[in-house]
């Protein structure tokens, strides 16, 4: 519950011109249009964001195909390099983070990286790891690693990521 | 009489005379005229008279520019079948706007009102007007009064922008700076729906922004993405993936209920759009190996492929006249088709010179807005399906993308 307490309250303050004002081009363009944020009616499950970010190790991304979440052959020694690890660090919590290449709807890209976290997920709790300790989380094609616009660059992009938490 | 229209909105010259001499022929309620694009009704501004005041003129040109913008008019100077006349006067911090339009061919007032706005905001009360006129003369809604919400980044900061439908009072809606997608209006042009990061996972909110506030949706396990209101305005659609998979739900607003509505344990579904009557929802699956547009009924069992050509199809939006547009990937570039139910025929709208992407309809039908991104760089353009040419909206500097165009 901690996240959903952060955010409650004023942020911002300075309401925006709402009507008129005709403001043209500029850097700031007006103040944010939200000045009160509110919880929604459900609860919110506790995320590992919120915990301490392990940096002392760190694991390759797992790599996929156009439009695929399977997970190739040729990546399963990664995943079975961070299974290993979690199993022999048990206060270690895990969030897989799906991309993918900037081809293509940026909402469906959402719900395929989403998807490849998830295959990634389902393979770890297939080699043993428990469930209730890998979490997962999609950026689609918003946080591409490499800028560049080929298929070196698609590749590079569509992967998963492992962000370790304690 | 009959003229077929190609895509590209051009008419060789003969047509041109040809489709003249035609109108000229039939003892039609228009006149109508071709020039390049769609046919067009002969409309004088003549008679419509601005005081002296800066306001008044501004609404003067909004509003001529509106007319044009609609799509439906051309500006005569002589000749005309339709004559609008009025004035616009300010006084103190009022502006008041009389209009009269008259159909020179039937000798009929359509249309005969005084409209009232702020002198603040000249291009409201000219908006207003415009469609006003839309409606008397052609009898479909007009779209000047409309909003476009998007997302905007600059320097490398996203975040939701608004801007009116001729691209002026562009307007930033939030200040978070962190990946945001999809959204999407809510009710009326007073909320808006859509999945941001700022608190660190996408999480579905909406903000109201008559209040200024931003309430969370959704903040399942997982993905919370393409919230969309239903025309009913009691239920939303989204993508979650709290059950292991990414799949549609459907939540009921006053019992806080979350239905299922797909169950593919194997394919990922995105970007939901609801049928004008609420029943069905189109949108997209990779279940048959690459996205495809699919249609289902809220509570069938099964959905119904939509697309077969194209490598792949995303991000569909269902027109109030039953028509849907996506995006499809044809040869090496995307480009906007047209799905239309009645004909069972899909058209492309669009020819190459860059990726056309994320269509979202005008309340009126007729009119698109998408993205456009040609040498990495993103903007967004509004189409007209009857085939005038496409209208460049954005131009600040930036990337423009994901637009939704407000229902009124």
């Amino acid at each position: 519950m901690k996240s959903s307490l952060r955010y409650m309250g004023v942020l911002t303050v300075g309401v925006a011109v709402l009507a008129g004002g005709c403001k043209t081009d500029s850097d700031e363009m007006g103040e944010s249009l939200i000045i009160e944020e509110l919880d929604g009616d459900h609860a919110l499950m506790e995320r590992f964001e919120d915990r301490v970010r392990v940096t002392d190790v760190s694991f390759d991304p797992v790599g996929f195909r156009y439009d695929s979440y399977q997970i190739d052959g040729g990546e399963v020694g990664k995943l079975n390099r961070v299974a290993d690890y979690l199993r022999g660090n048990g206060d270690v919590s895990l969030v897989v983070e799906g991309h993918s290449d900037e081809r293509g709807s940026r909402e469906y890209n959402m719900s395929l990286g989403e998807h490849r976290a998830l295959a990634v997920r389902a393979y770890l709790i297939g080699l043993g790891v428990d469930s209730a300790r890998i979490q997962t989380r999609s950026y689609g094609e918003e946080k591409p690693v490499d800028m560049g616009h080929n298929e070196a660059a698609w590749t590079n992009n569509r992967r998963g990521e492992f962000a370790l938490y304690r | 009489m009959h003229l077929e229209l190609n895509s590209r909105g051009r008419f060789a010259a003969g047509a041109v005379a040809l489709a003249m001499g035609l109108a000229a022929c039939m003892h039609a309620a228009d006149v109508e005229i071709v020039k390049a694009g769609s046919i067009k009704t002969a409309l004088s501004l003549k008679g419509m008279r601005a005081d002296s005041q800066a306001a008044s003129k501004t609404f003067r040109k909004v509003l001529e520019a509106d007319l044009v913008r609609s799509g439906w008019f051309e500006i005569a100077v002589g000749g005309a079948s339709v004559d609008v006349s009025g004035f616009c006067q300010g006084s103190g911090d009022r502006l008041t706007g009389q209009c009269r339009v008259v159909n020179n061919i039937a000798g009929k007032t359509l249309l005969s009102e005084q409209l009232r706005g702020q002198v603040a905001n000249p291009r409201q009360l000219a908006h207003r007007t415009a469609d006003a006129i839309v409606k008397a003369v052609k009898g479909v809604p007009g779209i000047a009064s409309t909003q476009i919400v998007m997302v905007g980044a600059r320097v490398g900061r996203q975040d939701l922008y608004l801007c009116d439908a001729d691209g002026a009072r562009l307007r930033r809606a939030t200040h978070d700076g962190a990946v945001c997608l999809s959204p999407s209006w809510g009710k009326g042009v007073l909320e808006i729906l859509y999945t941001s990061f700022h608190n660190g996972y996408p999480d579905a909110y909406r903000i109201d922004l008559g209040g200024g506030r931003r309430i969370r949706l959704a903040a399942y396990p997982g993905l919370n993405t393409g919230a969309v209101l239903s025309p009913d305005g009691r239920r939303i659609a989204m993508t979650l993936s709290k059950d292991g998979n990414p799949d549609l739900y459907v939540k009921d607003l006053r019992s806080g209920v979350l239905s299922r509505i797909t169950r593919t344990a194997y394919a990922a579904e995105a970007s939901p759009s609801w049928s004008p009557d609420g029943r069905q929802l189109v949108f997209v699956s990779d279940r048959a190996g690459r996205p495809q547009l699919y249609v289902q009924a809220l509570y069938g069992k099964t959905a119904k492929r939509l697309t077969y050509e194209g490598r792949e199809n995303a991000a569909p939006d269902w027109a109030a006249d039953g028509r849907i547009a996506y995006s499809s990937r044809r040869g090496g570039t995307y480009e906007i088709c047209i799905y239309d139910p009645v004909a069972r025929r899909h058209t492309q709208l669009t020819r190459g010179d860059g990726d056309w992407e994320d269509p979202s309809w005008a309340p009126d039908s007729r009119h698109i807005v998408c993205t456009r991104t040609s040498g990495y760089r993103s903007h967004l353009y509004i189409l007209d399906v009857m085939g005038d040419p496409p209208l460049r909206l954005t131009s600040s500097e930036g990337d423009w993308y994901s637009p939704d165009w407000s229902s009124q």
